[in-house]
């Protein structure tokens, strides 16, 4: 049995539809990614999943609990994570988690064995009776997710949980989530990092409230992008993107931070006609390679198309 | 500061309250406030029960100020309905009332009050004994009519009112009204936006941009000031309108007094925001700091001259004090500036004080 | 039920962060008692009186010592011109002037009516009155010696018969205003800390955050609303507790009735001021908003219209019938009536009735409107 259920799951708020019609299925111990920019949908359904929210329309199903009609069970067998990493600043880090743990019906000895458990885990063994509010993002970050997971819940939601870390920190914390996953738990987390994303079993994308892709990084990569990426690096890419922009051969042309991608048909075919179109208007090229698709890539490329 | 503005417009309902609920409590405070005490409930036991008893009864029911609710029969009738509060004061007429009159010796009336509300209980000891020694006068002009003669009364007393002829409570309830929700308005309404800024962090970002700490206030404050203005017009038109408060003396003067005050308001706000660190206990030190003083200290409810000395001595550091003595100066006796001019230098010297500690505060913050 | 145990303990080790709240706390009411124990008063003296004698004869002065000995009023001035009295009573530093011609100890003597003249500021009309009141009362005992020292003189013996008044003021014999204000100080507490503080600690967690966090745990709202309101029950007690000792035995107000009797009236209006600030929580996105509809939708109507310092009585009967829905109107009465009267539960179980039914009906009514909120 799946650890989360969707189908047709709809939210309108009045006139706006913030998820329309979404359906999927996460399999325990997966971890479940949700990709897509701020306001397309992605908080939305997670807080019906949570039975923060009660969907228009469509059902789901958590650790095989209704979320319209089995809330309670489903709030027992669940963690939360919010973005705003929900914790109580003028506590100390021990009373948060005395906190959620008797809150979360812990028995005394159990609270014990977990509070230990959550301490080794975000590194704050040692810092156990310092404010909440005096930690830096990262560790507050570990000490959230420690808190939505110290009853040993079967399904973990993480809203956007790396915002404002620090890309070490983020890393650590994504081998912290692996290490969850292999224990059973299953982890459902939303993300527009779309470099983050490649860490997921599987991912959804969606865009304005629909599920516009579905499938694990290599499947999405190689799915969706069936022609070859090459990645230029040029005295002066917005130009180059301009001066590109007629050119047939260049498929899709985004630009990447300095760089700029191109979606071609054929690769040495295209780099000649790289070099002797950029070489007219005077841009130098220094550095052209062919390079895998990235998640960002199939995301752009699928947004354009819909737009198109 | 154009932020603030922006901020302050988008938050609709802040801006609905800041103007609507002053105006409508000032139009239900004042339509409630009331000093002047009238049907005062009486119990009366006539243990005499003769003509002359009746009539003296009577002196009471013909009156606007008593309302003759119970007639009893017993003291313990009489008890009950002071204890139960049902009646602000018990008579009690003697069995041999009418002997003692038409004897030419004085007889003695009990008149029992209900102290516990002490606003009142004095206005209703003053009027029963205002009552029963005039009906006792009137028995003395009767008496010396009969003899030819007519009362002789030595001092021609004539008291006179200035200003406000017939004492109404609401003329001179208003300038303090006024003074309480401005002050209230002002100082809460500032302290929490700066407060909030603080919390959320944004106030980081402004020093970051390297705003003098007078330009962070001016920004700050000047928006709340227009509002504060605005929300006075309309309090002034409605005291106008709706109580037929005029204002003798000149606008010219009630507008700066007002501009100061608002000022004084302003900064002790400003100063507020310095000192607290959550929103919670901003509240609650603008609430205190603000209205507390300003009903009770400023001479708007409780007589300052009554007080004790110390207390006394702590009015002068209420900038409502000097704000309600200036605008009932202004609006009630229309008087220039020689009577307030130490008004005005007072509300001066507390909103620099204010506005200098405020400042020092700030620059030690960002420090 | 463990759960609420939990909820309590969290808030507490929260407030105990907080120095300056919990100053607040405790200085807030200690402020207030200050204040209302020694500024709130509404008996009126020191009366600042301004003569202007223009006769300066043995009887003028005798005249104008009565003023002074009855103790309402003290000599600020002596003023040498009619005119120069319109300058003190603009700016305010004469509540009163007394003007005795310059015949009048002549014509007293002579057995003439003698005109005097009082002028009273009324730009503060509460004293103004009371001045006139004080007033009228010395010139007519004054004429009342003065016509006996005549009638005296003249030998004949008038027969008429006159009343006295015996007054008796009970429960509170010398009129002392903080017997009046300090119990109510108790209800203002109250109100200001189940009420205020609980919507504001409610709204606080809406505003950061967590109280979404608390809703995707089991807690079931009315465990959270419990937990959130009994640290605040606790803190409204132990304040009550410091203005009774206070007002007892630093201030002297009496305490004739019985004080579990008194928690026991309190245990009911906080029915209506924890629904009170549990609806104001479930109105406010801030905590600005939260404490800016408290104070001026809840404690500024409360009080004026519930009896606080302005007596009901005297307000038109429309208002009046409003005063009827406000729970502090009853609470301050059986307050002040346990405090001063000895109050019992006869006595008062009218107001208690009252406070009762309000009480449940806004508490039901806001923790439906807490849950539905909540979804």
């Amino acid at each position: 049995m799946p650890a989360i259920e969707v189908k047709n799951l709809t939210k309108k708020f009045g006139m706006f539809t913030a998820v329309n019609d979404v359906s999927f299925d996460v399999e325990q111990g997966q971890i479940f990614g949700f990709l897509g920019a701020n306001g397309a949908g992605k908080s939305t359904t997670i807080r019906m999943l949570c039975g923060l929210l009660a969907p228009t329309s469509g059902q789901a199903k958590v650790a095989g609990f209704d979320v319209l009609r089995q809330t309670e069970q489903v709030k027992r067998s669940i963690g939360y994570m919010s973005q705003k990493f929900s914790l109580y600043n003028d506590l100390t880090v021990e009373e948060n988690l005395n906190f959620f743990g008797g809150v979360y019906g812990l028995s005394k000895s159990k609270l014990e064995e977990r509070k230990t458990y959550a301490l080794g885990m975000s590194h704050l063994t040692e810092e156990r009776s310092r404010l909440t509010g005096t930690l830096s993002a990262g560790f507050k970050q570990r000490l959230a997710l420690s808190c939505s997971i110290i009853h040993e819940p079967k399904v973990v939601f993480l809203d956007e949980p790396t915002g404002g870390v620090d890309p070490v920190m983020r890393k650590s914390f994504w081998e912290l989530i692996n290490t969850l996953s292999d224990e059973g738990t299953t982890i459902l987390v939303t993300t527009h990092y779309l470099d983050e994303a490649e860490f997921c079993n599987e991912i959804i994308m969606i865009d304005s409230g629909k599920l516009i892709a579905r499938g694990s990084p290599n499947e999405l990569k190689t799915e969706y992008i069936k022609t070859p990426i090459l990645e230029v690096e040029c005295s002066d890419a917005s130009a180059a993107m301009t001066q590109l922009s007629n050119e047939k051969w260049a498929l899709e042309m985004s630009l990447f931070g300095t760089a700029l991608h191109i979606q071609v048909n054929n690769t040495e075919s295209a780099k000649k006609e790289l070099q002797r179109v950029l070489g007219e208007h005077g841009i130098s090229i220094s550095r052209i390679d062919s390079i895998m698709p990235s998640l960002e890539d199939v995301f752009i490329h699928l947004i354009e198309k819909k737009a198109a | 500061m154009w932020k603030e503005f922006k901020q302050i417009r988008r938050d609709a309902r802040t801006l609905a309250v800041l103007f609507i609920v002053p105006t409508l409590l000032m139009l239900f405070v004042g339509l409630a406030v009331n000093f002047d005490v009238t049907h005062i409930k009486l119990a009366i036991l006539d243990d005499d029960r003769s003509n002359q008893s009746r009539e003296f009864i009577r002196s009471f029911i013909n009156s606007d100020y008593f309302d003759y609710s119970f007639a009893i029969h017993s003291q313990k009738q009489a008890n009950e309905l002071l204890d139960d509060g049902k009646v602000a004061a018990a008579i009690i007429i003697p069995p041999k009332f009418s002997d003692h009159i038409v004897k030419g010796e004085a007889a003695d009336v009990q008149v029992i009050v209900d102290g516990s509300n002490s606003s009142t209980a004095s206005s209703v000891v003053g009027y029963t004994t205002g009552a029963i020694s005039s009906y006792s006068s009137n028995l003395r002009t009767q008496a010396l009519q009969k003899m030819g003669k007519e009362l002789y009364i030595p001092v021609d007393f004539r008291p006179r009112a200035w200003y406000n002829p017939d004492l109404s409570t609401i003329k001179f309830q208003i300038p303090g009204l006024i003074g309480y929700m401005l002050i209230l308005t002002c100082v809460v309404a500032t302290t929490m936006s700066i407060v909030r800024e603080k919390e959320r962090g944004t106030m980081e970002q402004l020093v970051v941009s390297r705003i003098t700490p007078f330009e962070l206030i001016v920004g700050k404050l000047l928006p709340f000031l227009i509002i504060a203005l605005m929300l006075t017009c309309i309090l002034l038109t409605i005291s106008y309108f709706v109580f037929g408060v005029a204002i003798k003396g000149s606008i010219v003067y009630l507008l700066s007094t007002i501009f100061l005050y608002l000022i004084c308001a302003l900064s002790l706000g400003l100063w507020v925001s310095t000192i607290s660190n959550s929103q919670q206990v901003a509240f609650q030190i603008a609430t205190l700091v603000s209205t507390l003083p300003s009903n009770i200290l400023s001479g708007f409810i409780f007589p300052i001259r009554s007080m004790p000395v110390p207390v006394q001595v702590a009015t002068y550091m209420t900038p409502a004090r000097f704000f309600i003595h200036a605008i009932r100066a202004i609006m009630l006796k229309g008087v220039g500036i020689a009577a307030f001019w130490d008004d005005w230098l007072a509300m001066t010297i507390f909103a620099s004080f204010m506005i200098w500690v405020s400042i020092r505060r700030l620059k030690k913050q960002k420090l | 039920m463990k759960t609420i145990i939990f909820i309590v303990i969290k808030e507490f080790n929260q407030l105990k962060r907080d120095p300056r709240l919990r100053a607040t706390i405790l200085i807030a009411p200690i402020l207030q008692l200050l204040l209302m124990g020694y500024a709130a008063t509404t008996d009126v003296n020191n009366i600042s009186l301004g003569v202007c004698d223009l006769d300066k004869s043995v009887t003028s002065r005798e005249f104008v010592r009565s003023f002074v000995s009855s103790g309402y009023f003290t000599i600020e001035r002596d003023i040498n011109e009619y005119k120069n009295i319109d300058r003190y009573i603009d700016n305010g530093s004469l509540q009163v002037a007394l003007v005795i011609p310059p015949k009048f100890g002549e014509d007293v003597a002579a057995g003439k009516s003698a005109p005097v003249q009082m002028l009273v500021d009324g730009s503060d009309g509460y004293t103004a009155g009371i001045a006139l009141g004080y007033a009228g009362q010395i010139a007519g005992a004054y004429n009342q010696q003065i016509f006996q020292r005549t009638v005296d003189r003249s030998g004949v013996k008038p027969n008429f018969g006159s009343v006295n008044s015996d007054i008796r003021v009970w429960y509170n014999p010398e009129l002392k205003s903080k017997n009046f204000m300090i119990p109510g100080i108790v209800a203002m507490l109250l109100l200001l800390i189940t009420g205020m503080l609980t919507a504001m600690a409610i709204v606080k967690e809406r505003e950061v955050g967590t109280l979404e966090q608390l809703i995707v745990t089991p807690i079931k709202s009315w465990q959270l609303i419990i937990g959130k309101l009994v640290p605040f029950v606790i803190i409204g007690i132990f304040d009550v507790i410091l203005v009774l000792t206070v007002g007892r035995f630093w201030f002297n107000v009496p305490m004739r009735g019985n004080v579990l009797f008194l928690f026991f009236c309190g245990g009911i209006f906080l029915l209506s001021s924890l629904g009170i600030g549990l609806f104001v929580s479930t109105v406010s996105h801030s905590q600005q908003q939260a404490a800016m509809t408290m104070q001026f939708f809840i404690f500024i109507p409360f009080l004026y219209l519930s009896g606080f310092t302005f007596p009901i009585d005297n307000m038109p009967r429309w208002v009046q019938y409003i005063t009827y829905a406000i729970p502090l109107r009853y609470f301050l009465e059986i307050v002040r009536g346990i405090f001063l009267k000895g109050d019992g539960f006869l006595n008062l179980w009218r107001e208690i009735l009252a406070m009762f039914s309000i009480g449940v009906v806004l508490l039901v009514l806001s923790t439906l409107r807490f849950h539905k909120k909540l979804e």
